[in-house]
């Protein structure tokens, strides 16, 4: 790359202890730029799920710092609310509002927290549903559908608010094998049309398919960082030797 | 074969019943011994209600059962309050089948409805019969049943023609009748006052009971937030005020706020008797309700803040838009429990001086006219306080069922 476009995460020697005093992230750096997609990879437990949901300050941190689209995350509750209004998240369990229709599950935040008039956001919405392929469900509640209907309600959810990053917190890996790939199929055309993304993701064909960058993490680290070719062919790390040789 | 069936299905009854009952000889001995002290207890009770009882009691006070000492020049306004209830009831009840929501009954008259106008229309026709009420009186309550199936009609037939930004507007008739009850009760705006020491009766017990239920909710959602809180300050308070209230019996409270309170308020700054209970039931209840809540708030998974927290959404319209609406559905049939106990409990008023159902009840029968006639009037004070705390659990079910289609309670009922 000539000119580097925006940067729109950057995240500074991160530290985070939980409560019980474990050291969960112990230093970690990461920087992504408009339009890229970063899968983050690493054995349970290595801090990658704890990592990306600080960049939408659900989980605290006590050192370093992190920028998330030119806003600092401090305790200002405003300033973190602004981050997320920007920050779209898609979480492994879904997290669909059960009592709500898939279309109100979609409208709830841009009516209510953009303050948009509700005529167009359902228009939106369903032009959403239609790309990720449901919009025959609009009416139907969560609890009808399948997992990969229901994650990809909640990605169009995400996408209602016309966030400029959307984190994936390990997306598929509460869906049963045969409904992973229609998941993945969204996720790599909201990439092709150049979406910034971070993805905590054991999808070794995605992240060769689409990542730009692939982080290993352990232990609360940054083991590695390479473009998927040369991370999954010739890893420079013991440690990523050893994942690698465990997931494939 | 069609006319077999029915004889099969009698014959698996019986042969049910049999062994059920009599399925050996011991059992067979003692089905005996309940049916016949069943069967004797039955006759014993019809014969005493038809022939011994002396019902005479309750309309000769029915007047003093239903208000109290309620100024008899003032009454024509709780009846004007009685027919804009009866009014405001059947308009629901109409608007309810007109617009069944997703998963309440489709039929614009389902079987159960016409079970309940049935049982109303017996009750309006014959109650004011059996009281030997006036004349005047009769006719009113009949024009009063009249206005409440004529709206319920008129709603159920022409409710979907009204534009729906007026009929979403409906639902605030019932505050908005709430005040204009108040006023006509209690006086103002014109009106003579009628000071709450003069109320009594079920007017009494039905005021404490609304007043205490509709302002306990609130409170008690408030407390359950509040005992979850991360604020330190917050979460103590709520759980000092939910631990110490429900350490303390309601009588205690009670006299507490009878008999202490006037000493610790600045002098001149003391509510009348009957706002002190009102506000000690309503302190009272809150605390049970927010536990109530509070179990539901658990039963939402930490997911759904996150998820609703990510979208952007602050705090407030989390809570409000995301995790009330799901704990408040899992906490309605413990509330709607509580709300049962808070209307049994105003009975304590009773205890504490003030003239409720149970403290009229106590003066009739200490009045020489009436002495002994203590079963007639408790007995029908207990089927009172029954059909209330029935209709209470029967609304709840109903409010259960509209609101959580796919409930596995709601496909059961």
């Amino acid at each position: 790359m000539i000119s580097s476009p925006a940067l729109m995460i950057e995240a500074r020697a991160v530290e985070k202890w939980y409560p019980n005093g474990f050291h969960a992230l112990r230093g970690v750096d990461l920087y992504v730029h408009q339009g890229e997609v970063v899968v983050i990879m690493g054995p349970s437990g290595s801090g990658k799920s704890t990592f990306l949901r600080t960049f939408n300050a659900l989980e605290d941190f006590q050192k370093g710092s992190i920028v998330v689209d030119g806003i600092e995350i401090s305790n200002d509750l405003r300033r973190i609310d602004a981050i997320r209004r920007e920050v779209g998240m898609v979480f492994q369990q879904f997290n669909l509002f059960p009592h709500l229709t898939v279309l109100d599950n979609l409208t709830l935040a841009p009516v209510k927290v953009r303050k948009r008039p509700k005529a167009e956001v359902e228009r939106q919405a369903l032009d959403l549903l239609e790309r990720v392929g449901i919009v025959e469900q609009a009416h139907k509640f969560p609890g009808q559908l399948s997992g990969g209907q229901q994650q990809r309600v909640a990605i169009a959810r995400s996408l209602c608010m016309e966030p400029r990053i959307m984190l994936f917190d390990e997306p598929t890996s509460a869906l049963d094998p045969e409904m992973v790939q229609e998941v993945l199929a969204v996720m790599q055309e909201l990439a092709r049309e150049g979406m910034t993304m971070v993805v905590v993701s054991h999808e070794v064909r995605f992240a060769r398919q689409v990542a730009s960058r692939v982080v290993l993490m352990a232990d609360g680290e940054v083991v590695e960082v390479a473009p998927p070719q040369q991370f999954f062919n010739n890893p420079q790390h013991e440690r990523s030797k050893q994942f690698l040789s465990q997931i494939s | 074969m069609a006319s077999t069936a029915p004889l099969v299905v009698q014959a698996s009854l019986l042969r049910r019943l049999q062994k059920e009952l009599f399925g050996s000889r011991v059992d067979g001995l003692l089905s005996i011994a309940l049916l016949a002290a069943l069967l004797a207890a039955g006759l014993g009770f019809f014969r005493w209600a038809l022939f011994q009882a002396q019902w005479a009691v309750l309309g000769a006070n029915s007047t003093l059962f239903a208000v109290g000492r309620y100024p008899v020049e003032q009454q024509w306004r709780l009846w004007l309050l009685i027919g804009l209830l009866a009014l405001a009831t059947g308009l629901s009840w109409g608007l309810l089948r007109a617009f069944p929501g997703s998963g309440g009954v489709r039929a614009l008259w389902p079987r159960n409805d016409h079970w309940a106008a049935a049982i109303l229309a017996v009750l309006a026709l014959w109650l004011p019969m059996a009281l030997h009420l006036t004349p005047a009186i009769k006719v009113r309550w009949w024009g009063i049943f009249a206005l409440l199936l004529l709206a319920r009609w008129a709603a159920g037939r022409y409710g979907k023609a009204i534009p729906q930004t007026y009929r979403r507007l409906f639902p605030l008739l019932w505050p908005l009748l709430y005040l204009v009850g108040m006023v006509l009760i209690s006086g103002g705006l014109g009106l003579v006052q009628v000071p709450p020491s003069e109320w009594g009766g079920l007017l009494l017990t039905v005021l404490m009971a609304t007043f205490a239920i509709l302002l306990c909710f609130p409170l008690g959602v408030l407390l359950a937030l509040g005992r979850r809180s991360e604020l330190p300050l917050l979460r103590w308070g709520s759980v000092i005020y939910i631990e110490f209230i429900r350490g303390a019996p309601l009588i205690t409270l009670l006299f507490l706020g009878q008999n202490i309170l006037g000493f610790l308020l600045p002098g001149g700054f003391s509510p009348d008797r009957v706002w002190r209970a009102a506000w000690v039931l309503t302190f009272f209840a809150a605390a049970y309700v927010a536990e109530a809540v509070r179990s539901g708030l658990v039963a939402v998974p930490a997911g759904q803040l996150e998820a609703a927290r990510s979208l952007g959404l602050p705090m407030p319209l989390a809570l409000v838009h995301v995790v009330l609406p799901q704990a408040l559905r899992v906490a309605l049939p413990a509330t709607v429990g509580q709300f049962i106990s808070l209307l049994q409990d105003t009975t304590l008023l009773s205890l504490v001086g003030l003239l409720d159902l149970l403290g009229t009840a106590r003066t009739v029968m200490a009045n020489p006219m009436f002495l002994g006639k203590n079963a007639e009037v408790y007995l029908v004070l207990a089927i009172l306080f029954w059909s209330c705390c029935v209709a209470l659990g029967l609304g709840s079910r109903g409010l259960e069922t509209r609101l959580n289609p796919h409930s596995p309670s709601a496909q059961k009922a």
